[in-house]
């Protein structure tokens, strides 16, 4: 229904069913909120969208306009009134500390804060797990983290406990992040407002093994991050900057720069092979992807009859940080235990997963995209003007299918490319995918792979992954994103606050892959090589050793 | 007292005898409003519900017996001495509404009173023959103060922290489970049998509960617009009292022995009766220090949700703490009355919006037991004009 209000003194007609914000921000009027996320019901919980509506304050976020209403939204009351409550909310944030990249900051230099009139009540101690950490001291409780793991992954890991100026966020029974069944995906991360969720730094660790002469430091950057870390130096969403990524991270005093493209090569072939054997014995299907170690976490929390499932195949940073330790440091006459091997990630869980015993991981550090642009930033590297530079050779050449691997049905585009033409030894009409690139939570679809059709399916984010996994036996080869939009929505990439960057930056992966001269990954002349002089070929002893890996499972308490 | 009038399943026969539509006029005209404190018409809520928007035509019903608020004790007195006419009320509204699943939701503190109602309830329903129609859960609360709050209440018993959500959606349009709800104290319900069987039913009866510094505390009944004079004489007080506070949340007023007490007048103060609890405060209290309980009880009470309640409570509780321990001087006064504003105006729920009346109530009757804490020196230097009236005095 459509009803005629007054906002600031303009007249408009506007849709009845639409919150006051929703109508403001479609008007082009910005309101100031910390607790509202797009996606999800509103809670009115942080009262910082204060307007005036027919001379009473309400928040904007929760509020329908009445019929000829006369909505206010920036006068003297309104402004003293959101003003109070940003000062109550945070008296443990100075504004000039607050990183720029997060979305109070904007919120905080407009309106400012008198520091000196409420002094801090909180005194938590801050929660330090391997991925993510947590301080509760400069929460300012709007929950979005909490509405976020809850709706948009529904693991539940954390919520509020206690009551009044003592609600805090907390995991299950006070106890830490490491202790319960979180997924370590980031997203409470990426949507907290005053970064009060972080991850756990590696940078002093990285800095530190770059300045020690003897050891021999490599760079290896996940398929996303050239997409986003542009971002980071006030580049529109989408930029790829492939050439000034590798360029910055030799200025910085990289030794070699490698790409995890060619991992995700390897990963393909050992997937697709693994894939093909399992169609044709039958067993253990569906087959389901294990890139994601969110998703990895995911299962071994929650999913413990799907042990069997899993592919076995270590994530592409895990099998192209062991082949460096192996294959490299044996071509390059290096003794492993001088190699450093640095992943550039656009995750936080791939920090929980490189201290994974299991593993025997060839990974030393993680670094998130994020802390990539803090250290470029830091050596006063001026990024958006370096010159492109190549990957080094060796372990640098990747194909279109690895690139794609960081956006959501990447993966399953890659594999599928590459399952159908080493076993019918046929070219594909179309390498690309278009249903896989439509964007949704849940995507599926139908290949002939030697007479048989086989069904394949992607989900992204953990509540579409619960929701697909609800009718898992229609399919035979599933990948699972833990992250909305995958990889390029990842807990360690630049905040964003729009789905569109996602759009954005999946578009540019893509855009990649088309630039490329090799779109398979069984093409890879680098990834031929290898099985030639080193594994011999898909799922042979050697593969198995270095590049497959086994499950647990976890217990949730 | 009007409200113990039993009425032995006579008035829940009548009902079936005439019908819901009959029965919801007779309520109407008998003019009965919710005893929560806002005077809501109780056939209007009961219309709202069954004429709601809302695909699910199922209505739940709450009896709210979550009696939380300092100094209110009636709704026990009715529980303790006349359940059956409060469960033939909600069997009266179960079958006007429809209703399938009834609750109780039963303060914390009235646990011991729990079995009885059980077995009440147990031989009412056998009795009337609704056994198979309607269930009556009690739902024990777990001592929250926030959980007498409408939509805190529905989120308690959906079994989610019990917080309060912003209206509209209203309960009647979308409460438990998405359903539509209806929810009346239990002084209310308790009326409606009273109200549909006795024509010389009074709707304008209410329940007083009288505490504070008074010699003999208790459940009382009188009709609205009763003479102050009339309660004091019933109440025999030996020392004088300078005001009263109407439970923690209505607001302190100033104690006139000729005032009447009625919506309008204790409104005119800026009060709020809610459900006629009346703190009684002896002449030799500091308000400031009644203040200072009160705004611990809400600093503790505060559910954490809003930041405005959530943060606001607890600073105007040390801010209490800093004017009583005579360390604040007049600016932290006007901080105090900001902030009390500000809280009334932006919290999310009831609770928030009249966390803060004690203390506006009291800066508007009550100054001077404010300023006499306020240190003497800080005050000339904080405010410009006062040096020249010193100069003034010497002159």
């Amino acid at each position: 229904m459509k009803i005629k209000i007054t906002v600031d003194g303009k007249e408009m007609k506007v849709d009845s069913n639409k919150s006051i914000l929703e109508i403001c921000r479609e008007n082009g009027i910005k309101i100031p909120t910390l607790c509202y996320h797009k996606s999800l019901f509103p809670e009115a919980r942080c009262r910082i969208c204060l307007v005036e509506m027919n001379r009473k304050l309400v928040t904007a976020c929760s509020t329908k306009p009445q019929e000829n209403a006369n909505i206010l939204t920036t006068s003297e009351r309104i402004i003293k009134a959101r003003k109070m409550n940003l000062e109550l909310m945070s008296p443990n944030i100075k504004i000039n500390e607050l990183a720029n990249d997060f979305e109070a900051k904007e919120i905080y230099d407009q309106i400012g804060l008198d520091t000196d009139r409420f002094v801090s009540i909180k005194d938590y101690h801050p929660d330090l797990g391997a991925a993510i950490v947590r301080d509760n001291n400069k929460c300012i409780n709007c929950g979005k983290c909490i509405a976020v793991c809850a709706k948009i992954q529904e693991i539940y890991a954390i919520d509020f406990a206690s009551r009044a100026h003592n609600e805090h966020v907390t995991p299950y029974e006070e106890k830490k992040l490491e202790e319960v069944a979180c997924i370590k995906c980031g997203q409470c991360l990426i949507n907290c407002p005053v970064g009060a969720i972080q991850e756990r730094s590696h940078l002093n660790e990285v800095l530190q093994a770059l300045n020690n002469p003897k050891k021999h430091v490599i760079a290896q950057t996940a398929p996303s991050i050239r997409a986003t870390l542009g971002e980071l130096f006030d580049m529109p969403p989408g930029t790829l900057v492939m050439g000034k990524m590798v360029s910055a991270l030799k200025k910085v005093g990289f030794d070699k720069v490698f790409d995890v493209d060619l991992g995700a090569d390897m990963t393909i072939m050992e997937e697709s092979a693994e894939l093909l054997k399992r169609i044709k014995s039958g067993k253990n299907l569906p087959m389901i992807t294990t890139c994601c170690p969110g998703w990895i976490l995911m299962m071994e929390y929650f999913y413990h009859n799907l042990v069997p499932n899993m592919s076995t195949c270590k994530s592409p940073h895990e099998m192209s940080g062991m082949l460096i330790k192996t294959y490299y440091a044996e071509k390059a006459k290096i003794n492993p235990k001088d190699i450093v091997v640095v992943s550039i990630m656009p995750c936080t869980a791939k920090k929980y997963e490189s201290t994974r015993k299991e593993l025997h991981t060839g990974v030393d550090y993680v670094l998130t995209t994020r802390e990539l642009g803090r250290l470029i930033k830091q050596k006063n590297i001026d990024f958006v003007n370096l010159k492109d530079e190549e990957f080094d050779p060796v372990l640098g050449l990747a194909s279109g299918a690895g690139d794609i691997f960081g956006t959501a049905g990447g993966v399953m585009e890659a594999a599928l490319r590459t399952a159908y033409e080493t076993s019918t030894k046929n070219k594909l009409k179309k390498v690309e995918f278009k249903n896989l690139r439509s964007g949704k939570g849940i995507k599926e679809g139908m290949i002939i792979l030697k007479g048989k059709k086989i069904k394949y399916a992607c989900a992204n984010g953990g509540a579409n992954i619960r929701k697909l996994l609800k009718n898992k036996d229609k399919y035979h080869f599933i990948e699972m994103m833990a992250c909305p939009g995958g990889c390029v929505g990842g807990g360690g990439q630049p905040i964003y606050f729009d789905e569109k960057v996602l759009q954005a930056r999946g578009k540019a992966l893509y855009e990649q892959d088309r630039k490329r001269e090799f779109r398979r990954s069984h093409e890879n002349p680098i990834v031929k090589a290898i099985y030639k002089k080193y594994l011999g070929q898909p799922l042979s002893k050697r593969a198995e050793k270095l590049l497959h890996t086994k499950y647990s499972i976890k217990d949730k308490f | 007292m009007q409200i113990l009038r039993q009425t032995n399943l006579e008035a829940l026969k009548l009902a079936m005898n005439i019908g819901p539509e009959k029965t919801l006029k007779i309520l109407e005209e008998k003019s009965l409003v919710g005893r929560g404190g806002a005077n809501f018409p109780l056939a209007k809520k009961w219309k709202l519900a069954m004429n709601s928007k809302n695909k699910s035509k199922e209505i739940f019903l709450i009896c709210n017996a979550d009696e939380g608020e300092p100094g209110t004790f009636k709704d026990k007195f009715i529980l303790k001495n006349n359940p059956e006419t409060l469960i033939e009320g909600i069997l009266i509204a179960s079958y006007v509404l429809k209703t399938k699943r009834a609750f109780i939701y039963l303060r914390n503190e009235y646990d011991y009173l729990r079995e009885e109602l059980e077995k009440k309830i147990e031989t009412i329903l056998k009795n009337s023959g609704m056994k198979n129609k309607v269930s009556i859960e009690i739902v024990r609360g777990a001592g929250a103060y926030i959980c007498g709050e409408e939509t805190a209440i529905m989120q308690s018993i959906m079994g989610y922290r019990g917080q309060a959500m912003y209206k509209p959606p209203y309960p009647t349009d979308e409460g438990l489970w998405g359903k539509p709800t209806v929810l009346n104290n239990v002084e209310t319900l308790t009326c409606v049998p009273q109200a549909l069987l006795y024509d010389d039913w009074n709707p304008n009866m209410r329940l007083f509960s009288l505490s504070g510094d008074i010699d003999n505390p208790g459940v009382y009944e009188w009709e609205l617009g009763v003479k102050m004079a009339t309660i004091l004489d019933t109440i025999k007080p030996r020392k004088e009292r300078k005001a009263m506070s109407f439970g923690c949340f209505g607001g302190i007023m100033p104690l006139n022995k000729d005032s009447t007490i009625n919506t309008e007048t204790i409104c005119k103060e800026d009060c709020q009766h809610g459900a006629f609890s009346i703190i009684f405060i002896g002449k030799e209290r500091n308000i400031v220090d009644i203040c200072l309980s009160i705004a611990k009880f809400y600093a503790y009470e505060s559910c954490g949700k809003c930041t405005p309640c959530r943060e606001g409570t607890i600073r105007i509780l040390n801010l209490l703490k800093k004017i009583r321990d005579e360390k604040a001087n007049e600016s932290d006064l006007v901080l105090l009355k900001d902030m009390a504003q500000h809280i009334k105006e932006t919290s999310l729920c009831g609770l928030g919006q009249s966390s803060t009346n004690h203390i506006l109530t009291a800066l508007q009757h009550f100054k001077g037991d404010f300023e006499k804490y306020l240190i003497k020196e800080n005050r000339i230097d904080s405010t410009n004009n006062k040096p020249q009236k010193q100069v003034k005095n010497e002159n």
